[in-house]
């Protein structure tokens, strides 16, 4: 592609485009998929001692700080086999989790004694928004030696086969395609510019669904504020996953620009704070006025932050976005 | 909404080869024609279902009914074939929710089984059935819905409560009242509405059959009526013709954005591989009739059509010029021949389903936990789509389109409105 440009527009081309990707490989994905697989493994684990709501509360908010770290990288190993949405089924504004659940334990569905059947299961029925309906919805309070429990245990070991999965992946494939972008025979990323382009669209997408997603979803519009339509409510964690994902992005940010990116910079860490100022962890105050207004100013905040990664990062890098999942309606 | 402008903006501004602006103009001028064709197409056939409604409900019989279940078939031919310019042309994405929206929740229309539960978190009004009820309150107004019009439906019951599963227009709605609920799972069989729930006294089944009529005429004049607004629009001062030829750069952006949107976030995502995710046969777009290999099949084709630069009408009419393949073609010919091979293993893929689905084996039946070969067929066409969107972005990039982006961005001209 490069070399049927004249010269004249290979001058204007920026130096160095997709530099950052092997760094953003090695300090930010290789550790975070590593870090879910952990975190996954010891729910699973504490599941099998202990799955009672008490028992599973931290490892499963450790589970979720842990997915938070990639949950915006929607290709590849996460994209693969609908994981990404078997993980973390979100929004889900037909109830398709809660009636999943419903049915699952009216029939008692023997499909939760083994992981292979367990892995067929409606994608709404599993991961961190089917656990969290489980531990935290009183709809569902079981006790630890029910039909509940078992399903508890089931979604547990299926995330940490799926978190295993995902970071054994990346290991052995995923990061050597990006790493090699345009080497001879791999079809996956035919240039450099294609690995970061990949990278540069998982950003703007991760920072489109914090704005329209876990903002724009409980803000709903002034007339009709929707605070039950918060992000992981049931178990307060709205704010923090708002915040521990920015703190990603801010990472993947850094690593991907390889250079000095001051305004998107500023822009994280001004939405990072607005964010950690929020009053309410579950984004319940989206209904009245006051905590409406704050809420509107982080996701304004996080817009911005938009603007300056086009602004800064897109012509370090020299690509634009491609299209990301989020691209229909 | 905000969704759907991210790629456009995303991918475009201008591109730097004002030396191909002539062919440029060509080739926007048959992608407007083909849309002019296939919008034109989706009207001669929903004024097509629209006489076969009245006649329904003049006449109701088996046989009436099923002319007109096979009118809407024949509409949603030329109709999918125009979802290819969503996402890159504004006045189509402001105007497609009245025709497609989708997926609905049929309650807000009529009477519906008792599995389908009742108001939920999301909608408040998933079991209104405005044909068994005059008169309602709806977001706290009283609404008098004794007289069942185009205007209550486009006005009043369309997204009703700013929630979008309370579809009450288009072809999805009319599709529910022609077939009804598909009770039968992930079983073989379509919705199996009775003929006599338009049936005059006592013959009427399932109670206000002249209110349903009433609906089902609304329902279909409406669709005509948005299906002439937007032929309209495609003539040769029509607005969407005039914005893209106006900025012919922009332009092709469009063309590419509406085929990779569709393409990937759309169809490969939330159409078909979300299906399979969640098993559930409610998760097709055409749920009532089981047409959906259809749907997917003809949206297929209307994005290798905008591509090739190439329509064949349902008069067998053949509308064609100079096309996006030869622009991309004379920019990098590699990169058009692995596009045009992407799309047409995609074509390969739907046909495969498609042969299936009318074998027997419904989309719905695809969608059964454990169906593998059913899951094979759905997530094949899925894969094809992904990878051709891959070839879509290459294109983007092949035509220089994608250096813009960031070019005329606030935050280079002017710093402090990053801060704003």
């Amino acid at each position: 592609m490069i070399k049927a440009l004249p010269i004249a527009a290979l001058c204007l081309l920026p130096l160095g485009a997709a530099a950052g990707v092997p760094e953003v490989i090695a300090r930010d994905i290789l550790p975070g998929t590593a870090g879910f697989a952990e975190a996954t493994q010891a729910l699973s684990e504490a599941s099998d001692r202990d799955c009672t709501m008490p028992a599973m509360a931290a490892p499963y908010g450790a589970a979720f700080d842990a997915w938070l770290a990639i949950a915006h990288l929607r290709f590849g190993p996460l994209e693969e086999a609908g994981r990404d949405r078997a993980i973390a089924f979100w929004p889900d504004a037909k109830g398709f989790t809660p009636r999943m659940l419903t049915g699952l334990i009216a029939d008692q569905d023997p499909v939760v004694a083994t992981p292979e059947g367990f892995a067929e299961v409606s994608v709404a029925a599993r991961g961190l928004f089917a656990l969290e309906r489980m531990l935290y919805d009183p709809q569902f309070a079981y006790g630890p030696d029910s039909y509940g429990c078992a399903l508890t245990r089931a979604i547990s070991h299926d995330l940490a086969r799926m978190a295993g999965a995902i970071d054994t992946e990346w290991r052995d494939s995923q990061a050597g395609l990006m790493r090699d972008a345009g080497a001879p025979g791999n079809t996956a990323y035919l240039s450099p510019d294609e690995a970061a382009r990949q990278l540069y669209t998982a950003l703007l997408s991760g920072l489109e669904f914090n704005a329209d997603g876990r903002l724009g979803r409980p803000l709903g519009s002034f007339d009709d504020p929707r605070p039950e339509r918060a992000e992981a409510r049931r178990s307060e964690r709205s704010r923090r996953n708002l915040v521990l994902s920015l703190q990603a992005l801010h990472g993947l940010a850094r690593d991907l620009a390889g250079a000095d990116i001051p305004l998107t910079d500023a822009a994280f860490e001004s939405a990072i704070a607005r964010a950690e100022a929020l009053e309410d962890p579950s984004f319940a105050d989206a209904a009245d006025p006051s905590g409406r207004l704050k809420i509107e100013i982080v996701q304004q905040r996080v817009q911005a932050v938009r603007r300056a990664v086009e602004g800064e990062i897109g012509p370090i890098l020299g690509v634009g976005a491609g299209f990301n999942s989020a691209d229909g309606d | 909404m905000i969704r759907r402008l991210t790629a456009a903006a995303t991918l475009g501004a201008l591109a730097a080869v004002p030396a191909q602006a002539q062919d440029k103009t060509e080739v926007l001028g048959t992608y407007a024609d083909i849309a002019l064709a296939a919008y034109g197409d989706s009207l001669s056939t929903a004024t097509r279902l629209q006489d076969a409604v009245s006649a329904l409900i003049a006449q109701p019989s088996a046989e009436t009914l099923e002319a007109a279940k096979a009118a809407w078939l024949a509409a949603r031919v030329p109709y999918q074939q125009t979802e290819a310019f969503r996402f890159g042309n504004p006045i189509v994405d402001d105007w497609e929710g009245k025709v497609n929206a989708w997926p609905l929740d049929e309650g807000l229309i009529d009477y519906v089984d008792p599995s389908y539960g009742g108001q939920s978190d999301e909608n408040r009004y998933a079991v209104l059935n405005v044909i068994a009820t005059p008169s309602f309150t709806l977001s706290g107004q009283q609404v008098d819905a004794a007289q069942i019009t185009p205007a209550l439906l486009s006005d009043t019951l369309q997204e009703a409560d700013s929630v979008e599963a309370n579809v009450a227009t288009g072809y999805h709605a009319i599709e529910f009242l022609l077939w009804g609920q598909d009770l039968n799972g992930t079983a073989p069989g379509a919705g199996n509405r009775p003929w006599t729930d338009y049936a005059a006294g006592e013959a009427c089944t399932h109670g206000n059959c002249d209110r349903r009529g009433a609906y089902l005429a609304a329902a279909s004049a409406l669709l005509v009526s948005d299906l002439e607004w937007m032929t309209a629009q495609w003539q040769g001062d029509g607005a969407a013709r005039t914005a893209l030829l106006d900025n012919p750069d922009a332009g092709i952006i469009a063309m590419l954005t509406g085929m990779g949107s569709l393409s990937y976030g759309e169809q490969a995502g939330e159409r078909m591989k979300l299906g399979v995710l969640l098993n559930d046969p409610e998760e097709e777009h055409d749920c009532f009739s089981d047409n959906t290999h259809n749907s997917h099949f003809y949206d297929g084709l209307g994005i290798r059509n905008v591509y090739l630069g190439r329509y064949v009408g349902v008069d067998g009419t053949v509308t064609s010029g100079p096309a996006l393949s030869d622009l991309v073609a004379a920019a990098d010919p590699q990169v058009d021949a692995a596009l045009r091979g992407q799309l047409d293993a995609t074509m390969a893929r739907l046909t495969e389903l498609k042969v299936a689905a009318e074998g027997g084996l419904s989309y719905d039946m695809m969608l059964a936990r454990g169906n593998d070969r059913g899951e094979a067929l759905i997530m094949n066409a899925v894969d094809a789509l992904v990878t051709q969107t891959r070839g879509i972005e290459r294109a983007v990039a092949a035509l220089n389109l994608e250096q813009i982006g960031f070019e005329g961005s606030d935050s280079l001209d002017n710093p402090n409105a990053v801060f704003e």
